[in-house]
């Protein structure tokens, strides 16, 4: 495989559930050496949420997981039940021959396991220890528990989202996971330079909350200018309209327009065969369109309304108006621009077959980074890890397997006890 | 006009020429970490200056809370590029400053208009690395197609999973792919850095907003692959979950407000025992909760009605159930634990005075984040033009002639 930027780096991913996976297969993808880690008993083992069974292959559902997959393309996986003694030492071998590790537990977890940043460092000096808890290592909130959505309500995104006359709501699926995810590749990146300039390693705390505190910060600092607490709006623009997404030919679909100039607005009153709006009072600039944006919404949705969304993004592009069909995910696998760029990449899994999944959103033209593999079947690369990287003696490993420190196959979870 | 040393990226030089959310977010990531980053703003300042919040509502360049969040840690340089002389300075900048970084926000033919092109810039600066982020990215048959945050956010497919099912989609509040697409920026600004160690040259990393938004989907594209079918914005519930999934995960109206609910798990019985309803109890139940979402839903309200957002969560998390409250903006600010952390930080900005905004992202023990206040429009443009070779006439003169 070609050189990538963090060929050589080797990290131990030692996170489950949606951001800590983010954070590793961003770096995976980046070119380093990403070795998940996985207790025996942490992968998912129910059938619900699998891919479906390519003809002829054998089948361990617990390998077609969709969402573990898709999170954990890029790496090399083993299994290693960590909270035994022996598990550990083990661990904190591989900690030894390791550039960085990740993990997303709450706070209490790693000093239990004496895998903290102080234990880490006693085998590895300069090691990059990444901590991801939702709240942060401190303070009152420390031990809650909560998964990306949580973490969205506490941030104040909840409130700032939804329609004007509504409840709170959601961005999309989940959000705060990978700003997490992607913020914290980016830290440990940092955290490398800077060890490669000073031979020092250090700890990096990612509070999932802390990063989704940057997207809000204009929300935030209204407050503390103006005491003034914002709230959601829906489509709506501060000032700009019309702004807004139209109700197209076809059942639930849409189509978003987004003007930001008298030029513009012109130019969609051609589009729309109502050359004259151009010149009407009510439109003549942005402060009266956008008070009487109701009045444009309906005007505009008459024409969408018998049209694709398809044909009206095209019509508005052409002549200059910003907009877009709001796709589904099914249209945007068949989407040509998304196909050009390879937005959605296939990924060949193994007893699935090719599989879409989203890119890293930028494209490096000398030092190209596509996905590079599959996620590993369970314990895929135990051999690797233990024989070749650690050079455990074979009786050693029999050893740790009658233990079931290391195994072949997930046990189900509780059937033994774990340490957190 | 020396760079700090401190910092991961102490010594490391950006050129932004970018405006709105973004780009510079992507340089305030870069100048958090150290680098040194200098802003150009064209004569009347990036738009941002434009878009407040301002201190009573009354709009001020140098007082625009979403541009003083946004370009901390960095200094400014107008320069006029529509004029021959502000392109000029802009070459000698690039060729005499021994900048690493061009951060850029321009389609081909917005750097055409400029008098530039990504292949003139990579031939002339080999060793330079272009980050450009652009609405569709420089290739592909939408590479020229105009929009900001609301055309990303719809045709990235994420806007087909925001909102409620039997109404429009929405977009999430704010600017939500924009910081996406700069952070993955950074991301990418980094690993140009890592990459020119081994190969001694730059290249360009294409930033691409509507991937950004796709980015997010969650597992959603592989759910309408396999399955062949649309997944629909569903309110505040997770989608695509079959009906032996778990749940809750929504928010729910309760007294004094909205707490998000959600189950634990590994231990889907937890939310009867935090709600007293034997029906949450019953094996029906909790073998398909994705199934009863309606009903639970029903119950929980039931329960939640004259209770606080507080004490919901308190007993609720002491199960281990993580269920939270939804806070407005003010009421993050002001909590006791942000306070304690020091999440949000007074910056004394030079133009606008203290301002209190979000701190680091994420803290570093050793190479730690830093907030610096963000520059006035121009506020170094002697010490640019100086370290040019330009004389103090030479301002003046530039100044006359407004190419600066």
């Amino acid at each position: 495989m070609a050189r990538r930027p963090l060929t050589g780096v080797r990290i131990i991913d030692f996170t489950n559930a949606v951001a800590g996976p983010i954070a590793t297969f961003i770096l995976a993808d980046l070119g380093a050496e990403v070795i998940k880690v996985e207790e025996p008993s942490s992968r998912p083992l129910h059938a619900a949420g699998t891919a479906p069974l390519q003809a002829g292959a054998e089948d361990l559902s617990y390998n077609r997981v969709m969402i573990f997959n898709e999170l954990n393309h890029g790496k090399r996986g083993i299994s290693l039940n960590v909270a035994t003694e022996r598990g550990r030492e083990v661990f904190l071998k591989l900690v030894a021959v390791s550039d960085a590790v990740v993990d997303n537990f709450a706070p209490r977890v790693m000093p239990n396991l004496k895998l903290d940043y102080a234990h880490l460092k006693q085998v590895k000096a300069d090691i990059i220890s990444v901590s991801m808890p939702a709240f942060g290592l401190s303070g009152q909130y420390r031990e809650r528990v909560s998964y990306g959505p949580g973490v969205d309500a506490m941030s104040g995104l909840s409130h700032l989202t939804g329609y004007s006359d509504g409840p709170p709501m959601k961005p999309g699926n989940f959000f705060c996971d990978q700003n997490a995810g992607i913020l914290s590749a980016y830290a440990t990146m940092a955290a490398l330079r800077w060890r490669n300039r000073t031979g020092e390693g250090q700890h990096i705390e990612m509070p999932m909350i802390d990063g989704e505190f940057q997207i809000l910060g204009d929300a935030y600092i209204d407050f503390s200018m103006n005491g003034r607490q914002r709230h959601r709006t829906g489509n709506d623009h501060p000032w700009m309209a019309p702004h807004n997404v139209y109700p197209a030919l076809e059942d639930d679909s849409w189509v978003a327009i987004a003007v930001e100039t008298d030029a513009q607005w012109a130019a969609l009153c051609e589009v729309i065969g109502q050359p004259e709006l151009a010149s009407d009072a009510r439109f003549g600039g942005a402060p009266q369109r956008w008070d009487n944006r109701k009045e444009a919404d309906g005007i505009i949705s008459a024409f969408t309304r018998g049209r694709t969304h398809i044909e009206t993004e095209r019509l508005c592009q052409a002549a200059g108006v910003p907009a877009a069909a709001v796709l589904n995910a099914k249209e945007l696998l068949s989407d040509e621009h998304v196909r050009a760029r390879e937005g959605l990449q296939y990924v060949d899994v193994p007893a699935v077959g090719p599989t879409p999944y989203p890119r890293i959103a930028f494209r490096m033209s000398g030092t190209p980074v596509p996905i590079s593999k599959a996620a590993p079947k369970f314990a895929e690369d135990n051999d690797y890890v233990y024989r070749e990287l650690l050079g455990l003696s074979s009786e050693t490993i029999r050893s740790l397997q009658e233990d079931q420190i290391i195994t072949s196959e997930p046990v189900a979870p509780g059937g033994r006890r774990k340490g957190h | 006009m020396t760079p700090p040393l401190d910092g991961a990226l102490g010594g490391v030089r950006v050129l932004e020429l970018a405006d709105g959310v973004s780009g510079p977010y992507c340089g305030k990531l870069l100048a958090g970490m150290g680098a040194d980053v200098l802003k150009v703003e064209s004569p009347s300042g990036d738009p941002s200056r434009r878009e407040g919040p301002f201190p009573g509502d009354l709009p001020d360049p140098e007082k625009s809370g979403l541009y003083l969040h946004l370009n901390t840690g960095k200094r400014s340089v107008t320069l006029d590029l529509e004029r021959e002389g502000g392109r000029t300075l802009f070459r000698l900048i690039l060729l005499q400053q021994q900048i690493d970084i061009l951060l850029l926000g321009h389609r081909e033919e917005q750097l055409a208009a400029l008098g530039l092109s990504i292949e003139s810039l990579q031939r002339e600066h080999p060793e330079l690395i272009i980050v450009d982020i652009t609405l569709f990215g420089l290739t592909g048959p939408k590479r020229g197609w105009l929009g900001g945050e609301l055309v990303a956010y719809a045709a990235s497919g994420y806007m087909s999973l925001t909102g409620a099912a039997a109404r429009e989609p929405i977009k999430a509040y704010g600017s939500l792919v924009e910081y996406q697409a700069g952070a993955q920026a950074a991301l990418g600004a980094m690993a140009g850095l890592f990459a020119r160690d081994f190969t001694g040259e730059g290249q360009l990393v294409d930033v691409a907003k509507s991937e950004a938004g796709t980015f997010l989907l969650g597992g959603v594209e592989q759910l309408a692959y396999f399955q062949d079918a649309v997944i629909r914005r569903n309110g505040t519930r997770l989608l695509g979950f079959a009906p032996q999934h778990s749940y809750p995960s929504t928010i729910r109206p309760c007294r004094d407000g909205y707490v998000h609910c959600h189950s634990n798990n590994r231990h889907l019985d937890l939310l009867g025992v935090l709600i007293p309803d034997p029906r949450l109890l019953e094996p029906e139940v909790l073998g398909a909760m994705m199934g009863h979402a309606d009903e639970i839903d029903e119950i929980m309200d039931l329960w939640l009605a004259d209770k606080d957002r507080r004490d919901i969560v308190a007993a609720a998390q002491e199960l281990r159930l993580p269920f939270t409250e939804v806070m407005e903006p003010g009421e993050v600010m002001a909590d006791a634990h942000h306070r304690e952390r020091g999440s949000f930080v007074s910056v004394e900005h030079p133009g606008a005075g203290p301002i209190v905004q979000p701190g680091a992202p994420f803290r570093m023990s050793a190479s730690p984040w830093q907030t610096r206040p963000a520059p006035m429009l121009g506020q170094d443009n002697a010490s640019v033009l100086e370290g040019l070779g330009h004389l103090p006439d030479d301002l003046a003169r530039l100044r006359a002639q407004e190419v600066i």
